[in-house]
């Protein structure tokens, strides 16, 4: 049995995975596990290669996926029902919210199992804030508060514990993961409720995304970071602040806030799904791959690794309850928002991916202006209608 | 090199020419990293026009994996100088010790390109600071080793080329029969698209006729990359500039900013013979936003002509077909249609047990029509009968002119009762008819039907015994009175009682 799974900006997502598997050999010996992680944009190809050419193309037989390209996928044709093969999924095991999102146009059926989730939110040192920000929790609540202790914090010097912000899952250009949680704090979005155009360029969208390439323009995040290529990912310790999906809390003295911009609490969470190709040979021994990943104890153990949360409900409150940051999760989690689980949904990403590229390559050249932005989401949106009306 | 280490990837790339240029990617990077001790290795890409080192795949802590991550070096940096002089630098920082393996080399394109493909980049070995930094020598003895390894990666690269070449090679020669046989082949159309999508693979291929007449771009058929072909009839343009993009593409007018955007996954295709454009292909990646690969663009664009003449002649062969399966004056199918059709709706009624009625119905007093007034006013009569004919029935119906003034409906999954009723109408419609018939003292003529009905399996189990029943039913219709409807289970019912009355010796007369 092979599997995919999805490239990590932190690695101790894959080791957490290896060891996974080292525990499912264990308990399995008879089964041949082999995995290889994928980028996103390589599982793409991959998945659109075997649509072109599954001969030549073969697909693994579990497949890691973000829970909103399961509407896509499963329209293809390219991944199996798991509701009739994977229990909790027959019973419905999981957070309504994510549920709902899951099974957005079909209720009796599962493309995907949900299995961990991230939510974006802020780190700081209260140490390093001391001099910028007298009430953290009031002041970095909303996005301006926040913009404003940025700017009192500095700009970025190589001197040690100057760095006013830092953003690990950054791949070095702006990217939608980044923008996306600003978008969604702004109560942006990337279509219209009814889900028949695309939104781009609607004022609180282009806002959220703006908010963002800003920090980018004034040096609060550094594009394309030398430094990164130099010296590896940026320790806690030299950031006041950092956006995380992941939990940091309890090291180097840092605390947690909801994302900045979601006064009420809630927030954008990503939710990451295990999927069997629908061309598997073996679409039992997958399926039960994926029941396995989702018992309480395997489920944990992957998901605490890495600090992010397992889907199943059971073991979602019980993180949640004994999570030391808890009240601030409890607020995150209490008007939790997901990406649309509809057919364009990745595709519309994947234009506003290059947008954003475009855009980064600018800023990177200080050859940006704020008519780019309007000219590359009215391209973007175009191109996402048009979609809209093909499929 | 250990000699194990040599073996495991002397092994490793051998393999990896059969799995493709990542899984010798994730060899070398897990051979390398054993041989030199490293925490971690990565492979970049150089892209020149951007300045940016694209981070492709990563081995740390025995796990391999893809990443995505756009760095650009500092100036000046280990990265920087090794990029610029083609020779291997290392730095040591607070992260641990760096190794910068660098490597350029380009290559003519198999498929004959006049260009070359460049191949620019960099290996970062990798080590944690409490560990030795990379000394001169072990340097000197990766950076070799990486270079040993590129000559296979090279070879790796151009067979994967070679291999595309040899696919487009085979294309051009398949897809000209395909093309060929698209003029003898029933759905043609259909046959054209599968073939593009089969050689290709886009994310969906459309095309477009231009309807002369009407002067709009009519839409016809869609294949999407699972090869699922529908319908796009309902798709209309009206053929004016500006009305829509693909109308302006078709009068080649200019095709703005915003198809510029697109040029990378989609191609729009006027289709013109002998300089006259009748329609327009387009194929796209819009989905996927995959970049159509230069080589298949002009490939598929090569094969213009001949896509445009096989849809030219399927279309011509269509309408040769119609020609011959269709009566011109009625519009309705002819009977060696009718037949084969017939055969179909048959074994289908059979085979999913579900009733199939059949109308003949024959034009009273045709003859008499045709020799009083003329055969141009006959020709009327059976024109308006068509019409009326056609407006009537369902989808699911199937007219045909049998012969002379007879015709025959047939009716899937309709009753004895369901088919009187449309008979009914249609008797009606007719009757209502006033054919105007100049130079004649009655200046209008109207006409009336006799009809005969027979089902399956009510009334005859087999094809033949159907047609024989409505034909019955028919005949008892005319011999009393004509410009009536008789289903033949009614005929027959009413000869049962004619016989008992009779002492059940009359033959019942036909």
């Amino acid at each position: 049995m092979k599997i995919w799974l999805l490239s990590d900006y932190d690695h101790r997502k894959h080791l957490a995975f290896k060891s996974l598997l080292a525990r499912f050999s264990a308990a399995f010996p008879d089964a041949n596990v082999e995995f290889s992680v994928k980028s996103r944009r390589s599982l793409w190809e991959s998945l659109f290669g075997h649509l072109r050419d599954p001969k030549r193309n073969p697909l693994a037989d579990v497949i890691e996926i973000p829970q909103n390209w399961t509407e896509l996928l499963s329209r293809l044709g390219l991944v199996a029902d798991l509701s009739p093969r994977v229990e909790p999924l027959a019973h419905k095991r999981f957070p309504e919210f994510i549920l709902k999102e899951l099974c957005r146009n079909d209720e009796a059926r599962a493309f995907s199992a949900p299995w961990w989730l991230e939510a974006p939110a802020l780190f700081y040192r209260p140490q390093a804030l001391k001099s910028a920000v007298e009430d953290p929790e009031k002041e970095l609540a909303t996005w301006d508060g926040f913009r404003a202790a940025l700017d009192r914090l500095g700009a970025p010097s190589r001197r040690r514990g100057a760095h006013a912000l830092s953003v690990p899952g950054s791949s070095g250009s702006v990217s939608v993961a980044d923008v996306l949680p600003r978008v969604w704090g702004r109560r942006g979005g990337l279509f219209s409720d009814d889900f028949n155009r695309a939104t781009f360029t609607r004022e609180e969208t282009a806002g959220g995304i703006e908010d963002w390439l800003e920090l980018a323009v004034s040096g609060k995040i550094e594009l394309f970071s030398p430094d990164r290529f130099e010296n590896g990912p940026r320790p806690a310790e030299e950031c006041a602040c950092i956006i995380s999906s992941r939990k940091l809390g309890g090291r180097s003295g840092l605390k947690m806030l909801p994302y900045p911009g979601y006064p009420s609490g809630g927030g954008l969470m990503l939710v990451h799904n295990l999927s069997v190709s629908a061309s598997s040979q073996d679409p039992d021994g997958a399926a039960a791959f994926v029941a396995w990943a989702l018992e309480h104890r395997n489920l944990s153990l992957f998901t605490e690794s890495f600090g992010v949360f397992p889907c199943l409900k059971p073991v979602f409150e019980e993180r949640l309850r004994e999570e030391r940051e808890s009240g601030v999760y409890k607020r995150l989690f209490s008007a939790p928002e997901l990406k649309p689980n509809i057919m364009v949904y990745p595709t519309a990403e994947l234009l506003l991916e290059r947008a954003l590229w475009n855009l980064s390559m600018k800023i990177a050249r200080k050859d940006y202006d704020r008519e780019d932005l309007t000219r590359e989401l009215i391209m973007a949106q175009g191109e996402a209608d048009y979609l809209l009306s093909l499929y | 090199m250990s000699k194990q280490a040599k073996e495991n990837y002397a092994a490793a790339a051998a393999g990896a020419f059969f799995e493709g240029r990542d899984a010798f990617l994730r060899a070398a990077l897990e051979s390398v990293s054993a041989q030199f001790a490293l925490d971690a290795v990565s492979f970049y890409e150089y892209e020149e026009k951007t300045g940016l080192l694209r981070l492709k795949h990563r081995h740390s802590s025995g796990v391999s994996f893809e990443h995505e991550e756009d760095l650009r070096p500092a100036p000046g940096s280990a990265a920087a100088r090794a990029m610029e002089t083609l020779e291997p630098a290392v730095s040591k920082g607070p992260g641990g010790s760096y190794l910068c393996s660098p490597f350029r080399f380009d290559y003519c394109d198999p498929a004959g390109g006049r260009g070359v493909i460049p191949c620019f980049g960099l290996f970062r070995l990798e080590r944690a600071p409490r560990k030795r930094g990379f000394t001169p020598s072990e340097a000197a003895k990766a950076d070799a080793w990486l270079k040993s390894f590129l000559r296979d990666y090279y070879k790796a690269e151009f067979f994967s080329l070679n291999r595309k070449y040899d696919k487009n090679v085979a294309a051009i020669t398949e897809l000209t029969e395909v093309f060929a046989t698209a003029l003898r082949v029933r759905d043609s159309f259909k046959h054209i698209l599968s073939g593009i999508q089969t050689y290709f693979g886009f994310d969906r291929v459309r095309l477009y006729l231009i309807d002369e007449k009407n002067r709009k771009l009519k839409g016809e058929l869609s294949a999407d990359i699972r090869g699922q072909i529908k319908s796009i009839s309902y798709e209309e343009i009206p053929l004016e500039a500006g009305a829509h993009r693909f109308a302006d593409i078709v009068l080649g007018r200019s095709s703005g900013a915003f198809m510029e955007r697109y040029k990378d996954c989609v191609l729009y295709m006027p289709l013109s013979v002998q300089g006259v454009t009748i329609g327009l292909l387009i194929v796209d990646n819009l989905l996927s936003q995959q970049r159509i690969e230069p080589q298949e663009l002009a490939m598929l664009k090569s094969f213009g002509g001949q896509i445009a003449l096989a849809v030219d002649n399927a279309r011509l062969f269509d309408k040769v077909e119609e020609l011959s399966l269709y009566d011109e004056l009625t519009k309705l199918p002819l009977r060696r249609y009718f037949n084969q059709r017939f055969q179909e709706e048959f074994y289908r009624a059979e085979r999913f047990k579900q009733p199939l009625a059949l109308i003949w119905a024959d034009i009273d007093y045709f003859k008499e029509v045709n020799d009083t007034y003329g055969h141009q006013i006959g020709d009327k009569v059976l024109k308006e009968a068509g019409r009326v004919i056609l407006s009537n029935l369902r989808k699911i119906d199937f007219p045909c002119r049998y012969g002379g003034d007879e015709i025959l409906i047939l009716l899937p999954q309709a009753t004895g009762m369901e088919a009187q009723r449309l008979a009914q109408r249609l008797s009606q419609e007719l009757t209502e008819l006033r054919i105007p018939v100049p130079f004649s003292k009655t200046r209008e003529l109207r006409v009336t039907m006799s009809i005969g009905i027979s089902t399956f399996p009510q009334d005859a189990s087999t094809m033949d015994s159907l047609l024989e029943k409505a034909d019955d039913a028919l005949y008892w219709v005319k011999s009393h009175g004509r410009a009536r409807i008789a289903l033949y289970s009614d005929v027959a019912e009413e000869r049962k009682k004619a016989e008992t009355n009779a002492g059940g010796t009359d033959v019942p007369a036909k």
